[in-house]
C-alpha cells in the first residue's frame, strides 16, 4: 500500500474523514483483492487439478462416450438448478422447493405431451409457465406475510410432495409419462458430433448443453446489466435502502422467486430429457446441488451479490468429484462422505484465502 | 452520600462531547439534567453508567458504596480533596463496564427499552440479581423479589406476565423496579415521559417522588420543561459539554431563564450567506392541513425553489414520519399535498421520485441511505437505471461517468468506482446518499438529520453544499434536531412537537441568540 509522502503516518483510515477540502485530484490507491484471491480463479484451478488427478488415476475419465458426454448432460441440469437457487439467493432468500417445483412442472409437461400431444417446445413453455407461477406464488406469500422464505418454501415443498404424487396417481401407471414427443430422443442421445457436413463433425457435446448455456448467459446478463436484475440485487443488499431509492421491492421479490421457479422447471425438463421420462421423482435430488454450485461459486447467502460463472464452476467441480470417485469405484455411501469433505475443504480454503487477502490488503 | 461526576471530559473524533461537565447528586432529591441536543447529556449518562470511560475528570461515590466494588484507581487517591467539604468520605471509582456502575449503586432507565420481551415481569426485574438455589433459578424467591420491588413503587402488576404484553408505561415501571432490585442509590431516567400519556406521566412522577422520599437520588432527563418544573428540586444545565448551571435549586429559575441557559452559546453559529427567495415564487411542495394515520394533525407548510425550510423538533416528534408520508410510505388521511401547484396523492417512493422528482436523504445512512455492500457506481445510479438502460441493458461506462460527475461536484473522496460504499467515511457516504437524488434530477429534496455522526469539519462542508444546492434552485426541506445547524442553514424554521407544528420562526435576523431562543420556546412551551 503506497501513500503520499506528506500524509501523516497514522491513523490511516480515520484521517480521511477529517481532511477539510476533499481534493479529487489526489488519487487514493485502489485496494482491489489480488488475482490469486479471486474466488473464481481458485475454482478454475481446483477444477483443473481435479481433472488432472482423476484422469491420471483412471484413463476412462477422459473417455468421451463413457464419461465426458454423460457428465456434460448431468452438468447441464445441475447448473440450471444452481441458477434457480441463485435467483433467490440474490435477495438473501432461499428456495427449498426447487426440486418440487421442478416435479410439478415436469408433470405439467409430461401431461401436455401425453394428453394434448403438443410439440416439444410448446410443452416446455407450458412447464416453464407452471414453474414461474408457483415461484411467483411463493414470492408473493413471502412479501405479503413477511414470513421467512425458508419457512414459506419449506411449506411449499411439503405441500407439493403430496400434490405431485396425487397428480401422478391419477394418470398412466402412476409414476411417469412414457411419452416421447418428436425431438426428445435426439435431444437425449445425440451430440453435435452426430451431425456432420461432409467430413466435418461437431464437438462431442450433447444437444441439451446449449440450453443450459443460454440459461446461464441470460441469468448472467440479467443480474449484471439489466435494471430488473440489479434492482433485485439492491433489494437483497438492503431492503429499506432499496425501498427508499424508489425500487418496487415487493414486485422484485415476486419476480426473483418467479424466475427461480421458471429455472427449476427448466432443470426439471432437462432431467426428464436425460432420464427419458417425465416421472414423479424428478427434482428429488435437486436441493443440495442447488446450493452447492452458487455457494462454492461465491454467491452470498446474505444476498446482494451473485456469480453465474462461479455457479457454473462450482457445479462443474461437484460433478467432476462425483464422476471421478465413481470411476475409482467408491461405494455410494463412501462417495457421499468424500463429496461432503471435499466441499467443506473447498469452502474453508476459500474463506481462508479471502481473510488472508483482506489482511494483506490493509483491511479495506 | 453525594454522588459526584467531577469535571468530566470526553472527546470523540472531531467532537468534544464533554468539556468539564459536573453533575452533583444529593440523596433524597430529584435532579433535572437539561440541555439541547448535542449538549452532552447522553455522553454524561453513558459515563455515569460505565458505558463510556471519560478522558478526564473523576467519578466519586460514597465510601460504603465504593467499598468492595469499583476498581480503585491507585494509591493516594483514597483521600480525595474535593471542591467542597461535603465531598469528604467520597471515593473515586473507575467503571470498566456497566456492571461496575451498577454495583456502585447507579441504575439507569434508558429511552430505548432494555427489557427482554419474551421474559416475564419477574424474570426481567430479577435479571441481574436472580436468586438461585443449588445452581438453579429459585422462581419463588424471584417472584417475591419482583413483587417487593413493585410494591415499593406502589405498582400493581402481575409478575408472571410477559413484558411484551405490557404497555409502554408499564414497561418503564418494570425497568425502574429492575433498578431497585439491584438496590440503585442513583436512578437515571432518560426521557421517561416521551411516550406516556398525561395520566401515566403523573403516575410515574408519583413513583419518582416515592423514590426520592426513600432517600435515593433521581436524575430526570427531559425536554418537557413543564414536567421538569413539576417534579424536580435541583437542576444542572449542560451547554456545549459544560455545565452552565450546577446543581442549582430549580425554584430560582423561570422556564424562560432555563431555555436561555440551554441555548445561549459561547461560539454562536452563523447563518451561511444565501440569496433570498424572490417574493412571489410559487411553492414546489405544499402541504395543507395534512393528517396521517400515524397521528399528524393539521400540518401545513410550503417550500419554494431556492428555499431551505427547517423542520426542527426532538427525536420522536414525527418529522421523519411526515417526510415518509409525503413520499407515499404512510397514507395521508386528510388535507392536500401539492407538488408544483398540482394536488397529488403519492403512493410509492418510485412515484415520488420518477413522477414528482422528490428525493429523500434518510437520517439512517447505513441502513437506508446507502447500500454498504454495493459499489459506489450502483449506489449513485440506482435511481436512474430506467434512464441509463439501452435496449434493457446498462453500460458500466455510463455509471462510471455519472459517479465521476458527482464525485467532482460534491467532492467525494473515493479510491475507485468499484469501491464499496461501506468503505467510505460517514461524510462521504452521506454525499453518495445525496448524489443519487441529484443524479435523478430531483428538484425537491427532503434531507433528514444530514450531519449526525459526522465530524465538525465535514459537517461545515456539508452545510455549504446544502446552501449551494438551494442556490441552484432546489427546494429543500431540512429535518434536524441540531439547533445550530438549523440557524446555519434554514430560511425559516418550523417546530414540530407530538406530530403537530407548534409555530414558525423566520431566520432572518442574523442574531443567533434571538432566533435560537424563539425556536427553543416553541419547542419547550407547554402543549396547549
Amino acid at each position: 500500500m503506497s501513500r503520499p509522502p506528506h500524509a501523516p503516518p497514522s491513523p490511516p483510515a480515520a484521517s480521511d474523514a477529517a481532511l477539510p477540502a476533499p481534493d479529487p485530484a489526489v488519487p487514493v490507491p485502489v485496494r482491489a483483492l489480488p488475482l490469486w484471491a479471486n474466488p473464481r480463479l481458485g475454482l478454475l484451478v481446483l477444477l483443473v487439478i481435479l481433472v488432472v488427478v482423476f484422469s491420471s488415476l483412471r484413463s476412462e475419465f477422459l473417455n468421451t462416450s463413457l464419461t465426458l458426454e454423460p457428465m456434460q448432460a448431468d452438468l447441464s441440469v445441475t447448473v440450471v438448478v444452481g441458477l434457480a437457487q441463485l435467483s433467490v439467493l440474490s435477495l438473501g432468500h432461499m428456495n427449498l422447493a426447487v426440486g418440487r417445483i421442478a416435479a410439478v412442472s415436469a408433470f405439467a409437461m409430461g401431461w401436455a405431451y401425453d394428453k394434448l400431444s403438443v410439440p416439444l417446445p410448446v410443452g416446455l413453455l407450458i412447464g416453464l409457465a407452471v414453474g414461474a407461477l408457483v415461484g411467483a406464488a411463493a414470492g408473493w406469500t413471502i412479501q405479503a406475510t413477511g414470513v421467512n422464505s425458508f419457512v414459506v418454501t419449506l411449506a411449499l415443498d411439503f405441500g407439493l410432495v403430496g400434490l405431485v404424487s396425487l397428480l401422478y396417481s391419477g394418470v398412466g401407471d402412476g409414476v411417469a409419462f412414457h411419452v416421447h414427443p418428436a425431438g426428445m430422443d435426439s435431444l437425449r442421445n445425440d451430440t453435435f458430433s452426430d451431425y456432420c457436413t461432409g467430413s466435418v463433425c461437431g464437438p462431442p457435446v450433447p444437444l441439451i448443453v446449449p440450453i443450459a448455456l443460454v440459461a446461464a448467459l441470460a441469468v448472467g446478463l440479467l443480474f449484471r446489466y439489466a435494471r430488473l436484475g440489479r434492482e433485485i440485487l439492491m433489494t437483497g443488499s438492503g431492503l429499506k435502502a432499496a425501498e427508499l431509492s424508489g425500487i418496487p421491492t415487493a414486485r422484485r421479490v415476486v419476480q426473483a422467486h418467479s424466475l427461480s421457479g421458471l429455472l427449476a422447471a427448466l432443470a426439471g425438463f432437462l432431467l426428464a430429457i436425460n432420464n427419458g421420462a417425465f416421472s414423479a421423482d424428478i427434482g428429488s435430488q435437486f436441493l443440495l446441488p442447488s446450493f452447492l454450485g452458487p455457494v462454492l461459486g461465491g454467491t452470498l447467502l446474505a444476498g446482494g451479490a451473485v456469480s453465474v460463472i462461479g455457479t457454473v464452476l462450482g457445479a462443474a467441480i461437484t460433478e467432476v468429484i462425483q464422476t471421478g470417485l465413481t470411476l475409482l469405484q467408491f461405494q455410494v455411501e463412501k462417495l457421499k462422505i468424500f463429496i461432503g469433505l471435499v466441499l467443506l475443504a473447498a469452502l474453508s480454503l476459500d474463506r481462508v484465502r479471502h481473510v488472508v487477502a483482506e489482511r494483506r490488503g490493509g483491511g479495506a | 452520600m453525594t454522588y459526584l461526576a467531577d469535571r468530566l471530559v470526553k472527546t470523540f473524533p472531531g467532537v468534544r462531547a464533554l468539556d468539564g461537565a459536573t453533575l452533583r447528586l444529593q440523596p433524597g432529591s430529584v435532579h433535572a439534567l437539561l440541555g439541547e441536543n448535542g449538549a452532552g447529556k447522553s455522553t454524561l449518562i453513558k459515563i455515569m453508567t460505565g458505558v463510556l470511560r471519560p478522558d478526564g475528570g473523576r467519578i466519586l461515590v460514597p465510601r460504603d458504596d465504593a467499598g468492595a466494588h469499583g476498581k480503585e484507581p491507585g494509591p493516594a487517591t483514597d483521600l480525595v480533596k474535593g471542591p467542597s467539604d461535603t465531598d469528604a468520605g467520597l471515593h473515586e471509582v473507575r467503571f470498566s463496564g456497566p456492571q461496575d456502575a451498577q454495583r456502585a449503586g447507579i441504575g439507569v432507565v434508558h429511552q430505548e427499552r432494555n427489557l427482554i420481551p419474551a421474559f416475564s415481569v419477574a424474570e426481567n426485574i430479577a435479571l441481574q440479581s436472580t436468586p438461585r438455589r443449588r445452581g438453579l433459578v429459585d422462581r419463588a424467591a424471584m417472584r417475591e423479589l419482583a413483587r417487593g420491588c413493585l410494591d415499593r413503587l406502589g405498582v400493581r402488576l402481575d409478575v408472571d406476565r410477559p413484558v411484551s404484553a405490557l404497555s409502554v408505561a408499564q414497561m418503564q415501571l418494570v425497568e425502574i423496579a429492575k433498578a431497585l432490585a439491584t438496590d440503585s442509590r442513583v436512578l437515571l431516567l432518560d426521557e421517561p415521559t416521551a411516550s406516556l400519556t398525561a395520566e401515566e406521566t403523573e403516575h410515574l412522577f408519583g413513583v419518582v417522588r416515592r423514590l426520592r422520599d426513600e432517600g435515593r437520588a433521581v436524575v430526570l432527563v427531559s425536554h418537557k420543561l413543564e414536567e421538569v418544573f413539576a417534579v424536580a428540586d435541583t437542576v444542572t444545565v449542560l451547554r456545549d459539554g459544560r455545565s452552565v448551571a450546577e446543581a442549582h435549586p430549580l425554584a430560582d429559575y423561570t422556564q424562560e431563564e432555563i431555555v436561555n441557559l440551554m441555548v445561549g452559546r459561547a461560539h454562536a453559529a452563523r447563518r451561511l450567506d444565501k440569496a433570498p427567495v424572490a417574493p412571489g415564487t410559487a411553492p414546489a411542495l405544499r402541504l395543507d392541513g395534512v393528517a396521517t394515520a400515524l397521528g399528524h394533525r393539521d400540518v401545513s407548510l410550503s417550500v419554494r425553489p431556492g428555499e431551505i425550510l427547517g423542520l426542527y423538533g426532538l427525536v420522536g416528534a414525527g418529522r421523519s414520519e411526515l417526510a415518509r408520508a409525503v413520499l407515499g410510505l404512510h397514507p395521508v388521511t386528510a388535507g392536500t399535498v401539492q407538488v408544483h401547484g398540482r394536488p397529488t396523492r403519492i403512493t410509492s417512493v418510485g412515484q415520488a421520485l420518477h413522477r414528482h422528482r422528490i428525493g429523500y436523504v434518510s437520517e439512517n445512512r447505513k441502513e437506508e441511505g446507502v447500500f454498504l455492500q454495493q459499489p459506489l457506481t450502483r449506489n449513485v445510479a440506482v435511481t436512474v437505471w430506467n434512464r441509463l438502460s439501452r435496449a434493457g441493458l446498462i453500460r458500466d461506462r455510463d455509471e462510471r461517468d455519472l459517479l465521476t460527475t458527482y464525485q467532482e461536484r460534491l467532492g467525494i473522496r473515493l479510491s475507485g468506482p468499484a469501491q464499496l460504499a461501506g468503505q467510505l467515511s460517514g461524510g462521504n457516504q452521506q454525499k453518495i446518499s445525496l448524489a443519487k437524488w441529484l443524479a435523478a434530477d430531483c428538484d425537491i429534496l427532503i434531507i433528514d438529520e444530514p450531519t449526525v455522526g459526522i465530524d465538525v469539519r465535514t459537517k461545515a462542508a456539508f452545510h455549504e453544499l446544502i446552501v449551494h444546492l438551494a442556490s441552484d434552485g432546489l427546494a429543500i426541506l431540512l429535518i434536524s434536531s441540531d439547533l445550530p445547524e438549523m440557524v446555519t442553514l434554514a430560511d425559516r424554521v418550523l417546530v414540530m412537537r407530538d406530530y403537530r407544528l407548534t409555530g414558525e420562526v423566520a431566520n432572518d435576523t442574523h442574531d443567533y441568540d434571538s432566533t435560537s431562543r424563539a425556536i427553543g420556546h416553541l419547542l419547550h412551551a407547554a402543549a396547549v
